[in-house]
């Protein structure tokens, strides 16, 4: 085990250096460091500000390789943000100066205080579904269950949130329509209409596949024989089936794990909720490339991380899968 | 991934699997346990919410002012704003956009400010200077203005400072503020103007360039200090506009302990951490949320005016004179990105001020466009002000179809119905453009009427012949004539509007090809001048003097020295330009700008498009003082009713229990009912 996760570590640094290598590549072939800078700067900016700009942050330096007469040659923009990007020396915000390692620490806890509830809440309410729709299997109840959960999963998500904030917060009043807080009750208040939403938008697909999975397991042959012996269909789903299925269960459920703390754009926004779902769009169009460099080295680090704790898990709970 | 599966028989399956149920079972055991002991919280919770709701005040989304009352036992007096963005910065040497120049004027102060009365045209007044400064024409050639500061202001108390106290401002400090715009670190944007007017910016800037750190005891020599409070600044040639500069922030004295302290000795970084003169001063800045600014107690730059208001306001304002600012004691601006969120806030009376967004404009607005009934009957005030910003069209004059050929751009303004696209893009608000120069600036002429605007299809008929034309029709090709229209493909906003244009042009017979860039590459095309047509150009006023849109249009402004995209270049205007620039207003001025204005409507190098009118709301417990759009530091004169707020908000925010009511009968009615089927299907 020990020896597959190592190796799997090491495999990572080439996966990790070639998704920098591409991001840096269609970075800069949409606009030059140049660009950049005016756009950051603005229209206005005269020649000597834009150049000063781009030395004071080292995009005057060579994309790739540094090839001019007696320079090291990986003395270049990318070698050197991956030098530091390799010691988590995440560098300062290109427009703000705001320290990304700093933006990251401020950010990841509201958005966990958003997605961790809405994550369990949604897996709670989900696997309780899925499991009621095979204990009334074949019957109307089922088929309309699964026509409301394709019509919840059809619905965009931008729909919950303006019937949520329209409806729920401005018609009715019962929700703050905006803003967010740390301390307990005030935490409640604000994040009970977001999760809400959020567990309703993903609701219809994770029930869908967990019956889906819940009546594979119903379908095999131990289940028979337990039914045959005279178990009670309630009995049988809440103990047998419930935990075999489960084995499927974990393996989506730690590889969705690492990306909870990356938040929801649409959510943190429209909810005023302070986290990390808007910075990577945000740096996207401000050309913000230290924030851009930093979010696709971290969020493929936790992608990788993802995956290699699914193997881990899958291997933990099921004795059919060994890691080797 | 490597996976070994291993098949066998299904009992040898089973055994290992019933280990991980056992150790699930306590895992689900834990769980439930813990969710029983925290179920007498969660029933706290959920009364506590219920009650908070009903009683009126459940959907509050701010956070609590830091007090209710003052010291003398009046009402604290919170302004609640809405921001879009984080600011970039709260650097004023660096700042230069509206977001985080919204802020930045509250915390510092300039030697100038704008008069909050005065727009049209707008005026400067003494802000931290005793008075506006006395010029002197020295007989080289080169001018003096002298600038002494008003006694007695004081920096915000900070810890940067030997004992947390504000000192007093003196003439070393609007000195330092320029050092840092000379300092390369710094990354002052419009270093360029100081640099080109003030003698020994450039050089002190140059040093720091050479050796890599900026020297900042080295002389300038166009900045003298007279004493504590009095400074001299010589300008290399006569440029009345440079007072503008100093009612902008980038000038606003700064501290020099604040900098060498914040980002010295703390990491806190200086650009975060504002210390000014301002009516306000930064109390908190939580990224992505909020900023909450709070009175500055020993502020006295400023006192409320004690004349100049319209007439019909004198009853409100009278009142109000001579009185001490700030008026309110806390801002709180709520970083809002969507539009909708911001709207319902408004609406529920937790934001004072609004715009009138698109979505909404004819909820609330009637077709005259005053206020519907609903809004009216909330008591709620509707502004419209006209912006100094002028759209247009530009047309490259280093292009040799389009830049050579008078006639056609003449044909292609006449042919372009611009009251049309106000109808369709902008709900008809706009005020159409005849010239560059907009509304509150000296040399705008209400009267004026551009030969060449639209629509007029048979005059551009005629003119696109006299173009070589004739029908639309290339006579060397024998087809129609194609030009190419660029836009910023960001929105589907932008391409409605450019599909627009193009069947406008396209009704004079010719073909317009439009080319889709993003806003980085559409700049650099403009920078190079690879382009023919732009449509959605403009320039918003950096200071409201003329000088500063006819910059663009300067031939000695064509990138990359300046922002002269369209490359108009015109020997006589280019004269004139530099005549009216070293002029102050007067009669003999005027004259120059509207024969510039002539000029410019007749080589027509732009389609001036529309000045755009900015349509916003107020609550009725804050009725607005001023329409001064470029009185930036404006937060201070500004107060509340608070018993009015409260006594509104109460009324628009009580909710009814009803619907939660029927919705939980509903759903307990469907849970029960489906747990019977089941039953009696498996029974």
């Amino acid at each position: 085990m020990l020896n597959y996760i190592v190796r799997r570590a090491l495999l990572m640094i080439p996966i990790v250096f070639g998704v920098m290598l591409i991001t840096f590549f269609l970075f800069f072939v949409v606009q030059s460091p140049e660009q950049m800078a005016r756009r950051i700067l603005g229209p206005k900016a005269p020649p000597e500000t834009i150049a000063n700009w781009l030395e004071n942050r080292g995009y005057d330096k060579p994309r790739f390789l540094n090839l001019r007469q007696g320079a090291n040659p990986f003395d270049s923009l990318f070698f050197n943000s991956m030098k530091s990007l390799l010691v988590f020396d995440l560098g300062k915000s290109d427009i703000t100066g705001e320290p990304v390692a700093e933006m990251f620490r401020q950010g990841a806890i509201p958005s966990l205080l958003l997605t961790f509830p809405a994550f369990i809440v949604g897996l709670l309410a989900a696997v309780g579904l899925s499991l009621f729709l095979c204990y009334v299997r074949d019957s109307a109840i089922d088929t309309w269950g699964i026509v409301l959960c394709v019509a919840l999963m059809s619905i965009p998500i931008m729909v919950y949130v303006i019937f949520g904030q329209w409806v729920l917060a401005n018609q009715l009043k019962y929700f703050p329509v905006f803003g967010f807080s740390m301390d307990g009750f005030g935490a409640v208040r604000f994040l009970a209409l977001p999760v809400t939403i959020m567990v309703l938008a993903g609701i219809g697909s994770d029930v869908r596949l967990f019956r889906t999975i819940f009546l594979e397991e119903i379908r095999t042959d131990y289940v028979r024989t337990a039914l045959a012996k005279g178990a009670t269909n309630a009995r049988v789903l809440a103990v047998h089936v419930l935990k075999n299925g489960m084995i499927s269960l974990i393996t989506l459920i730690v590889a969705s794990l690492p990306f909870l703390i990356m938040g929801s754009l649409v959510i943190e926004n429209f909810f005023g909720i302070p986290g990390l779902g808007n910075l990577a769009i945000k740096a996207i169009h401000t050309s913000d490339f230290s924030v851009v460099r930093a979010t696709v080295y971290l969020g493929s680090l936790l992608y990788l991380g993802g995956l290699l704790l699914t193997d881990i898990c899958y291997a933990a709970v099921d004795p059919r899968i060994r890691l080797g | 991934m490597t996976v070994a599966t291993r098949p066998g028989l299904t009992p040898i399956l089973f055994m290992p699997t019933l280990t991980t149920v056992r150790a699930s079972s306590v895992l689900v055991h834990r769980i439930t346990s813990a969710m029983s002991r925290g179920m007498g919280k969660s029933a706290f919770l959920c009364v506590a919410w219920t009650t908070l709701i009903f009683s009126g005040c459940g959907n509050d989304p701010h956070v609590p002012p830091f007090r209710t009352t003052r010291d003398n036992g009046d009402p604290w007096l919170t302004l609640y704003r809405a921001l879009g963005d984080d600011p970039r910065t709260l650097d004023p040497q660096v700042s230069y956009d509206t977001t985080s120049d919204a802020i930045v004027s509250q915390v510092y102060e300039t030697l100038l400010q704008y008069k909050l009365f005065e727009t049209d045209p707008y005026q400067l007044e003494p802000c931290l200077a005793a008075s506006l400064p006395k010029r002197t024409q020295n007989p080289d050639g080169t001018e003096s203005y002298l600038f002494t500061l008003k006694r007695g202001i004081r920096f915000h108390d900070d810890p940067c400072f030997p004992d947390g106290k504000g000192r007093e401002v003196t003439s070393d400090d609007l000195l330092y503020s320029f050092r840092r715009i000379a300092d390369p670190k710094v990354e002052c944007p419009v270093f360029a103007v100081f640099a080109e007017f003030i003698p020994g910016i450039a050089e002190v800037y140059d040093a720091a360039k050479k050796s890599g750190k900026a020297d900042y005891t080295m002389p300038i020599s166009g900045l003298e200090i007279v004493d504590r409070y009095t400074l001299r600044v010589h300008i290399k040639k006569p440029f009345p506009q440079i007072l503008y500069w100093f009612a902008m922030p980038v000038t606003a004295p700064v501290p020099r302990e604040a900098v060498e302290y914040y980002d010295g000795v703390k990491r806190e970084q200086f650009r975060f951490k504002p210390v000014g003169t301002g009516a306000f001063r930064l109390a908190e800045w939580r990224r992505n949320k909020l900023i909450r600014l709070v009175r500055n107690d020993h502020y006295t730059a400023t006192t409320f005016p004690t004349g100049g208001w319209p007439a019909e306001e004198a009853g409100r304002l009278a009142s109000l004179a001579g009185a001490k600012l700030p008026q309110a004691d806390e801002v709180q601006w709520v970083i809002i990105r969507e539009a909708i969120p911001g709207w319902i806030m408004f609406r529920q009376g937790y934001l004072d001020r609004s715009g009138v967004q698109k979505d909404v404009f004819t909820a609330v607005l009637n077709p005259a466009h005053e206020l519907s009934p609903e809004y009216a009957a909330r008591g709620i005030y509707l502004y419209k002000d006209v912006d100094v910003t002028t759209f247009y069209g530009v047309f490259n004059m280093d292009d040799p179809v389009i830049g050579t050929n008078k006639r056609l751009r003449q044909a292609l303004y006449l042919a372009y119905n611009g009251d049309l696209a106000n109808e369709i893009f902008r709900n008809g608000i706009d005020l159409p453009a005849h010239h560059v120069i907009p509304p509150g600036v000296f040399g705008h002429d209400a009267n004026y009427r551009n030969p060449y605007r639209g629509p007029d299809l048979e005059r551009a008929r005629k003119l696109l012949a006299e173009a070589g034309y004739p029908g639309g029709i290339d006579p060397k090709s024998g087809k129609p004539l194609e030009l190419s229209l660029d836009l910023v493909a960001d929105d589907s906003q932008a391409r409605r509007a450019a599909e627009f244009d193009k069947a406008q042009f396209e009704q004079l017979g010719i073909r317009i090809n439009i080319i889709e860039n993003t806003w980085a590459r559409l700049l650099d095309k403009m920078q190079r001048g690879q382009f023919q047509i732009y449509g959605s150009s403009g320039w918003h006023a950096d200071y409201p003097d003329p000088e500063n849109f006819y910059s663009v249009f300067y031939g000695g402004n064509i990138p990359p020295a300046g922002s002269n995209h369209g490359r108009y270049k015109n020997p006589e205007f280019d004269r004139l330009y530099e005549q009216m620039r070293q002029m102050d207003n007067g009669a003999e001025r005027l004259a120059i700008i509207h024969r510039m204005r002539d000029i410019m409507s007749e080589d027509c190098p732009i389609m001036p498009l529309m000045h755009p009118v900015i349509y916003s709301l107020a609550q009725p417990w804050t009725k607005r003082i001023s329409n001064n759009l470029l009185a930036r530091s404006s937060l201070k004169y500004v107060g509340v009713d608070a018993k009015l707020r409260a006594q509104k908000i109460a009324e628009w925010n009580r909710a009814s229990p009803l619907p939660v009511v029927i919705g939980a009968v509903c759903l307990t009615a469907a849970v029960v009912g489906g747990i019977m089927i089941g039953r009696r299907r498996n029974a």
